[in-house]
């Protein structure tokens, strides 16, 4: 079994203390990638609900020790280099945030309490979320001392000093200074400072009593020298007390503890990201529109990274100054040349499904598979398909289907409905729509493209706009041999298209001129047509037309034969591999899943299931189908969803697994060839099936293997070692190799040849050898070698 | 291999006109970008023009007849609407036109039997009255031609079936009568390559290749084009000639014994005239590309390339054309038609191509002066020390940063970059080009901001959007979204559109243009109501 597509975005990556790895949470597991090649290296695997955040602890750059805290109630202490879990703590509360303080602020003090590592947590107690404290050298049990009780989680910012630990709460901002030596009873001296607006994201400065806050219309409020009064020695409070009184402090709300307080509005929704740069000059802070601004903070002036795409969740500093990392909601992990501002390199998860599902009737957010290569196609929210590697578990690339700029704040007015592949992967179809301002200028159009065989990737082929008039295209398929497809509209029609090739000679060049063109329109009583699909030969088309089926011959176009009636509309069709079957799915009050014999051209069978995918195996009769459980039978499985495999012949289902996130899940076959690569417990496995769920999160297994086999992928060998340059090298470049023992002569002679007395003059002067070389070799060649003879 | 870099780099994306069908054969190859790159001109109000010629010499001055006059144009005068020697002193219709190889003599018969020679290389005066008069053709005379590489000899022919080789300094009989024709002699052409051999084509269908060398009234070659044949040429390699007779032009090998090598159909009517067309003008290579011109009564002027043996070009006028006549120079063409008008295309050459003749022949006078040749040092005190080596040419070995390109972006690209709605729109409407305005509009749709823009619009900006959908609202691949629009601005400017006169005005021309568009559409149903139960029928057999 393989399962791919986490999101790497749940919850602050880490970098390692050299800075060439990352760690990410991706599910219940960490993965680590490497930072210069942005590919995964190796996994920390052992927890068993989703892992919520990971420490890094602070060392010389060989030690690779990480705590991490998960869902599952755990905190796990790992040496990440081999990968294994060195110790586990049970808190046995769901841990939502954890920050351990003493690994911050100056190293002598760290070194004094290495003794007592205390880590801040904010738990689950079954009522609501709290903050506590609990030892981590010596655990027995999770602090009694609640800090805070919140109603929703909130994630423990720490101050990069160590000293202070804040989380945001609705419109307020706790922050406790945590005392200096730790102990199971110290406590936290704690102010609150008030904001009108709900906070979404505060950060710490890392030298000064500075913290800035972003909120939800996109204000940034920044305190200066919160906590005068209460943190700081009673000494000296009472002068500043006396101050403070005479003096107004500038922004501050009422009888907040701080000195002053300043608004910043830059960004049109919400701050999702703010970060202090290590040295304390520069704040960084995103929002949903996808823009990364840099501010100077004693100026205000403002430097920008535009069009990032994606609401920016997370930024994190790395070791080496000129890297940095920022997350993204359409699960990229970007590395960001920090002086610059200049994206190098990213990680790519799997785009999370759009957010957009409702836009219109004809949106359909399935996936496509490219059975043969193993890519599955998604349509991502930047109106592009992203082409994600099933096996290899990461973003290979994307294309832009719609030319357009994606502003995540804005509203929908574009986007890309359908994608569909062809069987063997060289063509691929899409549907975009932009819909219409108060009824003007609505425009669908179908967009076909060819697989480039030398880049494997995709062009645009044809563009046709508005290929069912303004009617919407509820499907495309395409033929399984001939270079042909069908669209069928809600319209009531549906079309056939060709790709015509003709190549144009004209003055030696050969002009590449072929298009898809249409090759037949068809239509049967104007009912609308939900689905279309080829037969496994591709002599026969079968297109839904409302509640029948009728079979058309694609090449002459001619109605064959309708077929049946269901109660609703159907939605869905596929031929059951090669097999005289015909699967139709349709989903309503009554919803159903037939199986059509075509010799007697009538129903063989069927079940009354609501359906959300069906997919045919490619040799076999077998077909697997994913359905939806009803509300009331979901204790009766784990999850909402099962998928069962059937033969087309027999309505008893050959295996069946019930899955979770059903809703929105895709199902396909793997080919034959692909799966050889993927080995179960040593023995190639013919068939795989894809299941990939509403979070396009997937899972690849053998459906046949009844006892579950893991199922492990032959990784190729990824590069390791990294070859990135830090420090000098990265500014000026690897310094030559100076090597005392080097022969002198080698660097002083320009040219090496058999009689250098020949070539020696066409050099420069003062690149001249003494003569007293240049004499020895003269010698040397008048003087006849014979040691090869003498051999 | 994993490079989503792409994807995540900032790009801009200008709005684009949508894409327009791609016609499945080029429409528009290089040679008939050639041949409408003539640039047409007209001179009007004559008589039908029955015969061009062009003088060899340059600067190559055509001759047109009609009615009894025949006219000299130089193709360099603008406007060409006065000739520059006008001859008048025919008593009939001037049939044929023919200059000398020198161009300093014109030969020209006329209805009336008189083949008369002028001296046209001495100005207007000189050329008002015959230097001989050549009387012999008792019918009209159809057919005068002064051969290409003989100074001395007209070769004459007419309805009388005879052809008479004339020796214009001698006198007044002919040298040699050909009997041989059975019918009106109406063409012929003289051999590029051969002084003793002409051809001429009669009504009788044949083509007949003449020796005057053997002069015993039997041909060398005789060809039957299958119709009365009205225009003969031969090919510049003298090989071949192109007949043209009936609906079609033919092609003859005379050195394989007269053999047809291919058949061009592509006229609709007869073809009336022939002629040799040079494409380019200047390197040999280029020289070999000749075509052949055809005009024909359907008004169609079609260039054939014998050589791939297909129509390379064609091109159509509103009238019946008689006659085509291609300059030497490359340089013009000119068609006569049955209605008396003269389409003269010249065609513009480059400077270059100018240029590099001159500087070939004024090479030897171009010795550069000498110059300094030291580079002058300049001083701290001079400014240019201060910009010295800035015209640095990189060397190879350098390693160039280039500074990022900058995009280029329109205007209304600009505008909607800083999202100043309104004033793309306007922007756009000003300019010229539909599909852009149809491409910012969508943009403004996708953006939700068309109908704000619309409601912003002053009364004169409201006017221009009104032109632009009175002009386009009815163009197909436009009306989905202007249709709409135009419904949207009249609910919503309609206080406006009643205030003002000029405003009302633009409404009712739009009103016009859609009640035409609608008028259309009904008749084209009428057809379709009529078609289909025929389709019907075929469909079912």
């Amino acid at each position: 079994m393989i399962k791919g597509g986490q999101n790497y975005v749940s919850s602050p990556p880490a970098f390692s203390n050299d800075g060439n790895r990352v760690l990410v949470c991706t599910g219940n597991t960490v993965s680590i990638f490497s930072s210069s090649t942005g590919l995964q290296v190796s996994s920390l695997e052992g927890h068993t609900a989703p892992v919520t955040s990971v420490v890094v602890v602070p060392a010389t750059d060989i030690l690779c020790y990480c705590w991490t805290s998960s869902f599952d109630g755990t905190v796990r202490y790992w040496d990440f280099s081999v990968p294994e879990t060195v110790k586990k703590l049970d808190l046995g509360m769901p841990i939502f945030s954890m920050v351990i303080p003493s690994f911050l602020g100056s190293p002598e003090e760290n070194n004094a309490k290495t003794a007592n590592v205390f880590a801040y947590v904010s738990v689950h107690d079954g009522k609501a979320w709290q903050i506590r404290k609990c030892s981590l050298t010596n655990y027995r049990k999770v602090g009694k001392l609640v800090l805070k009780e919140t109603e929703r989680p909130e994630p423990l910012i720490i101050s990069p000093s160590g000293k202070f630990l804040g989380i945001k709460h609705k419109r307020k901002l706790h922050i406790w200074k945590l005392p200096r030596v730790e102990s199971d009873v110290a406590v936290a001296k704690k102010i609150t400072l008030h904001h009108t607006k709900t906070i979404t994201v505060l950060a710490f400065h890392p030298t000064e009593r500075t913290v800035a806050a972003g909120d939800v219309t996109g204000r940034m409020l920044i305190w200066r020298g919160f906590g005068t009064q209460k943190f700081l020695d009673h000494s000296g409070s009472n002068n500043r007390i006396s101050m403070n009184d005479g003096e107004d402090k500038h922004g501050v709300r009422q009888n907040d503890d701080a000195e002053s307080c300043s608004v910043w509005h830059w960004h049109s929704a919400g701050v999702c990201l703010l970060s202090f740069s290590p040295d304390g000059a520069y704040l960084y802070s995103g929002g949903t529109e996808g823009v990364l601004v840099l501010w100077q903070l004693d100026s205000g002036k403002k430097k920008f990274l535009p069009r990032i795409g994606s609401p920016l969740l997370y930024f994190i500093e790395s070791p080496d100054p000129s890297l940095s990392l920022i997350s993204c909601a359409d699960n990229q992990i970007h590395m960001l040349k920090t002086p610059s501002m200049e994206i190098i390199k990213s990680i790519s998860g799997i785009k999370p499904p759009l957010s957009y599902q409702e836009i219109c009737e004809s949106f359909s957010g399935k996936a496509a598979f490219d059975c043969t290569s193993g890519l599955v196609a998604v349509q991502t929210e930047n109106y592009g398909i992203q082409f994600y590697s099933l096996l290899a578990n990461r973003g290979v690339y994307e294309v832009q289907v719609c030319e357009r700029n994606h502003q995540p704040a804005d509203e929908v007015t574009v986007a890309v409905t359908l994608v569909e592949l062809s069987v063997d992967g060289s063509i691929m179809g899409t549907v975009e729509i932009k819909l219409p301002e108060e009824g003007v200028g609505g425009l669908v159009s179908l967009k076909f493209w060819d697989l480039d065989s030398d880049t494997k990737r995709f062009s645009v082929s044809t563009v046709i706009y508005e290929p069912h008039r303004d009617a919407h295209i509820s499907a495309i398929a395409f033929h399984p041999t001939h270079r042909m497809a069908v669209s069928s509209s809600y319209g009531g029609d549906f079309k056939i298209w060709v790709c015509k090739e003709g190549d144009i000679q004209q003055k030696g060049q050969a002009l590449q001129n072929s298009g898809w063109m249409c090759h037949a329109v068809g239509s049967y009583k104007n009912k609308a047509m939900r689905a279309a699909t080829f037969s496994a030969d591709g002599s026969v088309l079968a297109v839904a037309a409302d509640t029948v089926i009728t079979l058309w011959d694609p090449d002459k176009n001619v109605l064959m034969a309708v077929v049946g009636e269901t109660p609703t509309p159907i939605v869905s069709l596929a031929f059951a591999g090669k097999s005289e079957y015909l699967l139709s799915v349709s989903h309503g009050l009554k919803p159903r899943l037939s199986v059509w014999s075509m010799s007697k051209l009538a129903m063989a069978w069927s079940y009354r299931l609501q359906i959300e995918a069906v997919s045919p195996a490619i040799d076999s009769s077998y077909f697997a189908i994913l359905a939806l459980l009803p509300e009331s039978n979901e204790r009766a499985f784990k999850g909402n969803g099962i998928i069962l495999l059937f033969n087309a012949t027999d309505p008893v289902p050959v295996a069946s697994m019930s899955v979770t996130k059903a809703k929105g899940g895709g199902l396909a076959f793997l080919k034959g060839d692909l799966s050889e690569r993927a080995v179960i417990d040593g023995k190639t496995s013919q068939t795989l099936l894809v299941y990939i769920n509403g979070d396009r999160e997937y899972v690849i297994f053998d459906p046949y293997d009844k006892e579950g086999h893991e199922l492990s992928i032959i990784r190729q060998d990824v590069p390791l070692e990294e070859t990135g340059q830090f420090g000098y090298s990265s500014i000026y470049g690897e310094l030559p190799k100076f090597d005392l023992q080097k022969d002198k002569t080698a660097s002083v002679i320009s040219t090496a040849s058999e009689r250098p007395w020949e070539t020696i003059f066409t050099g420069s002067t003062h690149m001249l050898p003494p003569l007293t070389k240049l004499c020895s070799v003269f010698l040397e060649s008048l003087l006849e070698k014979r040691t090869a003879l003498a051999e | 291999m994993a490079e989503p870099l792409h994807s995540s780099q900032p790009k801009t994306f200008p709005v684009k006109p949508k894409l327009k069908p791609k016609p499945r054969t080029q429409n528009q190859t290089p040679e008939s970008k050639y041949w409408s790159s003539f640039k047409n001109t007209q001179i009007q109000n004559l008589i039908s023009v029955p015969s061009l010629t062009f003088s060899p010499s340059s600067p190559h001055p055509f001759a047109a007849a009609h009615s009894a006059t025949v006219s000299i144009y130089k193709p360099q005068n603008d406007p060409l609407d006065s000739p520059t020697t006008t001859i008048t002193s025919f008593k009939d219709v001037v049939s044929s036109l023919s200059f000398r190889s020198d161009g300093r003599l014109l030969a020209a018969g006329d209805l009336s039997g008189l083949v008369q020679v002028f001296d046209v290389g001495g100005g207007s005066a000189a050329a008002r009255s015959a230097l001989r008069r050549l009387r012999s053709h008792v019918r009209p005379v159809r057919f005068v031609h002064y051969p290409k590489l003989q100074r001395l000899r007209v070769i004459s022919a007419g309805d009388d079936a005879l052809v008479k080789v004339w020796d214009v300094a001698a006198g007044d009989s002919p040298v040699m009568e050909l009997r041989g024709h059975r019918d009106y002699v109406r063409c012929g052409d003289s051999s590029p390559v051969n002084a003793d051999t002409f051809i001429t084509g009669s009504y009788d269908h044949t083509v007949k290749l003449w020796d005057v060398r053997v002069g015993d009234s039997k041909p060398a070659i005789e060809v039957n084009h299958g119709n009365p044949v009205e225009d003969v040429v031969f090919l510049p390699a003298g090989g071949m000639v192109a007949t043209a007779g009936g609906n079609s032009v033919k092609f003859w090998d005379l050195i394989s014994g007269g053999k047809l090598v291919c058949s061009m159909e592509g006229h609709n009517k007869t073809v009336t005239s022939l002629c040799v067309g040079r494409i380019g003008s200047g390197s040999d290579e280029e020289l070999n590309q000749f075509r052949v011109l055809s005009v024909g009564l359907d008004g169609y002027m079609k260039v054939f390339d014998y050589s791939s043996m297909k129509v390379t070009h064609s091109m159509r006028f509103p009238a019946p054309l008689l006659s085509v006549a291609y300059s030497p120079d490359c340089k013009t063409r000119v068609i006569g038609t049955s209605n008396g008008i003269i389409y003269v295309g010249k065609r513009k050459i480059k400077e270059e191509e100018i240029e590099g003749r001159v500087s070939e022949k004024s090479l030897f006078w171009r010795i550069r002066p000498l110059e300094h040749t030291e580079k002058k040092v300049f001083r701290p005190s001079h400014f240019r020390y201060f910009q010295r080596g800035q015209g640095e040419k990189p060397s190879e070995g350098d390693y160039l940063i280039m500074r990022p390109k900058k995009e280029k972006l329109r205007e209304h690209d600009k505008l909607l970059k800083n999202f100043r709605h309104g004033e793309a729109l306007v922007s756009v409407l000003e300019g010229k080009n539909p599909g852009n305005v149809l491409a910012v509009m969508e943009e403004l749709v996708s953006r939700k901001k068309l109908m704000v823009c619309v409601s912003n619009l002053d009364a004169e900006k409201l006017k221009l959007l009104l032109v632009f959908l009175r002009k386009y609202c009815t163009v197909p691949r436009y009306s989905g979204l202007l249709m709409g629009l135009a419904r949207k601005v009249l609910e919503m400017r309609v206080d406006e559109i009643r205030g003002s006169e000029a405003l009302r005005a633009h409404i009712r021309n739009l009103k016009r243009s859609i009640e035409e568009e609608i008028k259309i559409q009904q008749s084209l149903q009428e057809i379709q109501g009529i078609i289909s139960p025929l389709l019907k029928i075929a469909g079912r057999r």
